[in-house]
């Protein structure tokens, strides 16, 4: 028995069956539960949890059916639904198949009901409102006419309404004028009618990447060592690569499913920069993902079926090893990203981006090299322009004695360490970018005055769409004012003044990067 | 004739020994021909392993640009990267790589790429993957602290693998301190108050580097310590070191007034 608190209330969310022979049901109050029957044991649920699990459980399920789905609009933890299109005869027949899957489950002690039927509407119907069974063809009108309306996957209020009209079996919504009906209750309850007896197409949404290509292997006792999973992993992948080369096709996202015996399935997933289909280069990735799995890799009880499935596929016409090869090492350097990335991590491996605006942390973007972009030919920086060889993520703030008012430093402090300039040149304004204005504002954050002190880290966050930084638009205090400074030693910094004289309080100087 | 026997039979599985591990030595003579041969001031063939030492990490600029300088001579049409490898807890510390920066220091910023690894095992791990790739020119791998990892042991491997592979590793070390390493050169560097320019006596101009080799040989080791300067085409050599260190002694702090065209206010880049 679980409850939840709801709008103030215990109600109750899941009964099992004991309970439900109590003539209790969801959505009663549990003080009313517990006074029809005292002995009662309940928990709170939690629905985190439990839809975890759910879907773990559901990803297991692939080892039947390759699209797997979980409906979660009407019932409390989703309705797992398979599509079983063109696999059925694998497993005997439909009849047979359901039978299998249901006792499987069965034996595990939990309380199953299952319909196979041509449209998910019907198969839902069945498996909540009749006995579980096969619907097929013509029999599919017969079986839902008869069913309750409740059983068209409708919210309670369309449920409450229908049955106040009369309208108790889904076999006497035919005769009723349809506009009548979409008027009163939506168009919902229509498209649920024309999905349920096939009319319209409902789509699932696949919980696991659809792969069309894929090799599989099914062990007679489980395996648990990595070693192992890796050389199925590679003979796996000499398999998909005869399969993917007889259709001239290769593939930038490979995956390994790990279906283990207690009904947990663990992915792996690599990428690479170009379409493959070399089996060494594949398992290679693989081993180096493993690598970077440390304490996650858990095999349970061992992995009973392992399969690899390639996705992103692409054509991949075979290449010819001539004798007048041109190496201009493309080739190897995107297989040293992708090794280098199945390893480190995808955002590990960065390539420089150059963005178009002239604010200089914005400039540059780093960007995964296996996932690289088209780059912008309006970015490209003005290589006149002083830049900093290296540029700090975040600039740090320091104390500067500056003499004259828009005149360069003479001296500063930066972590605790003063130092005296003895050549400066400067000023090079870069103003607030007021053509993104519009956008600045309605990104600001709450509290100005700490992005005006504090400038946003751009470097080192990752690479995301080119949203522009939420700076407010003021010019006055935005607008900065840079230097190069040169010490007695040598080195040479890149300063700014954020703000101008006399429009912010006191404007604040940062250290943004050395030059060489 | 017992112990005639006896050091033949030493000396065939030296020989034996020899012939199965075949390691090159340390100091590869090839290294030494290439470089009397080579044009250019300072352009290092490939294959070689290069400390290069600065006494803080606040001269990470100068070392990195000195490592660059290098490493673009080593680039080509079919080694067309150099790859960059950074601990991503020390980005902050020691700054990124700036691509703005690259192109206005001559440097294609397409041709390098930026590692970020989260351990020191990753990072070699990564320096040796990179390494093994044909199509790198070098491997900077820039390393603030001193990390247990990084010792005798993990240079020369990195060194036979770079003599193996044909590219050049750039170790970037902080600090006064040194330990043993296999690496081929050790260079000392040291940032040196920027050429003039010319129309502007206080604005800083080109960088220069004082570079004093303390391991290995260039030219028979007439030089040991050059004053660097930097131009398009590459390094180049300016003077005798005695006298510039004289020159920046002289000089001193910035005047209370400077030029008023320094200061317009006005936007450059607007």
């Amino acid at each position: 028995m679980l409850y939840e608190r709801i709008k103030g209330g215990l109600r109750l969310a899941a009964v099992d069956q004991e309970a439900a022979k109590g003539k209790l049901m969801t959505g009663q109050n549990l003080a009313d539960a517990r006074a029809m029957l005292p002995n009662l044991t309940v928990r709170e649920i939690d629905r985190p949890l439990l839809e975890t699990a759910f879907a773990d459980f559901a990803d297991w399920h692939s080892n039947a059916s390759p699209l797997v789905s979980v409906l979660t609009d009407r019932a409390a933890f989703g309705d797992l639904v398979l599509d079983i299109t063109g696999v059925a005869h694998l497993f005997g027949g439909e009849l047979d198949m359901l039978r299998l899957l249901l006792t499987r489950l069965r034996t595990l002690g939990y309380a199953v009901a299952g319909a196979v039927a041509s449209t998910v509407g019907a198969a839902w119907a069945a498996s909540h409102f009749a006995r579980s069974q096969v619907v097929l063809g013509a029999d599919t009108a017969a079986v839902l006419d008869t069913l309750p309306v409740a059983a068209l996957r409708l919210d309670d209020e369309q449920v409450a309404g229908l049955s106040q009209m009369g309208l108790k079996r889904i076999g006497q919504l035919h005769a009723r004028n349809r506009k009548a009906l979409q008027a009163r209750f939506g168009i919902s309850l229509l498209t649920r009618l024309d999905q349920a007896y096939g009319r319209i197409e409902e789509r699932l949404p696949s919980r696991i990447p659809v792969a069309e290509r894929y090799a599989e292997r099914r062990f007679a006792d489980p395996i648990g060592l990595m070693d192992d999973v890796l050389m199925t992993a590679r003979d796996l992948a000499i398999t998909l690569s005869i399969q993917l080369e007889t259709e001239g096709l290769g593939a930038q996202a490979f995956h390994l499913f790990l279906y283990r015996v207690d009904h947990k399935v663990m992915t792996l997933s690599v990428n690479s920069g170009r379409a493959t289909r070399d089996p060494q280069h594949i398992a290679r990735l693989f081993s180096n993902r493993s690598e970077r799995l440390e304490g996650e890799y858990d095999p349970g009880f061992g992995v009973d079926m392992i399969r690899l499935a390639a996705t992103s596929v692409d054509q991949l016409d075979a290449l010819q090893l001539g004798a007048f090869e041109t190496h201009d090492g493309t080739a190897d350097l995107d297989r040293l990203y992708d090794r280098m990335s199945s390893r480190l991590g995808a955002f590990s491996v960065l390539r420089t981006k150059f963005v178009n605006t002239h604010i200089p942390e914005q400039a540059v973007r780093f960007e995964p090299a296996i996932a690289r972009t088209t780059d912008d030919p309006l970015a490209l920086p003005d290589r006149d322009l002083p830049r900093p060889l290296r540029l700090l993520p975040t600039p740090e703030a320091i104390t500067v004695f500056a003499e004259v008012p828009y005149g360069p430093p003479t001296a500063m402090t930066w972590r605790r360490i003063s130092y005296k300039f003895v050549k400066a040149s400067g000023p090079e304004r870069l103003g607030v970018e007021w053509w993104r204005s519009p956008e600045r504002l309605q990104l600001a954050p709450p509290e100005p005055d700490q992005s005006s002190s504090k400038p946003a880290d751009a470097l080192t966050s990752e690479p995301e769409p080119d949203a522009p930084r939420p700076l407010p638009y003021m010019e006055g205090e935005q607008s900065r004012d840079y230097y190069i400074a040169e010490d007695d030693a040598g080195h040479r910094f890149w300063l700014f003044r954020q703000g101008l004289y006399g429009y912010a309080p006191r404007p604040d100087w940062f250290l943004q990067g050395f030059f060489s | 004739m017992q112990a005639l026997e006896k050091q033949q039979a030493l000396a065939a599985l030296r020989d034996k020994i020899a012939g199965i591990v075949d390691l090159p030595p340390l100091h590869a003579s090839a290294v030494q021909r290439s470089i009397h041969s080579s044009p250019s001031l300072l352009s290092l063939p490939g294959g070689l392993l290069h400390e290069i030492f600065t006494d803080e990490r606040r001269n990470g600029g100068a070392a990195l640009g000195f490592a660059l300088g290098s490493a673009r001579d080593l680039l080509t049409s079919s080694r067309p990267a150099v790859i960059y490898l950074q601990l991503a807890r020390e980005a902050q510390e020691m700054g990124l790589p700036y691509g703005a920066g690259l192109a206005a220091f001559g440097f294609d910023p397409e041709a390098l790429l930026l590692i970020r690894a989260d351990t020191i095992t990753e990072l070699l791990w990564a320096a040796e993957e990179a390494i093994a790739c044909r199509a790198v020119a070098a491997v900077i791998v820039d390393v603030a602290g001193q990390p247990k990892a990084l010792d005798f042991t993990a240079s020369r491997r990195l060194s036979l693998r770079a003599a193996k592979d044909g590219a050049s590793f750039f170790l970037l070390r902080y600090g006064t301190w040194r330990e043993a390493s296999a690496a081929q050169f050790r260079w000392h560097l040291r940032p040196v108050l920027s050429a003039e320019t010319p129309f502007d006596a206080r604005a800083p101009g080109e960088p220069r580097w004082l570079a004093r080799l303390e391991k290995g040989a260039i030219n028979t080791s007439q030089h040991e310590e050059w004053l660097l300067g930097w131009t398009d085409h590459g390094f180049e050599r300016i003077g005798d070191p005695d006298n510039s260190a004289n020159r920046t002694a002289d000089r001193t702090a910035l005047p209370r007034f400077v030029p008023a065209g320094l200061a317009d206010g006005l936007s450059k880049t607007a």
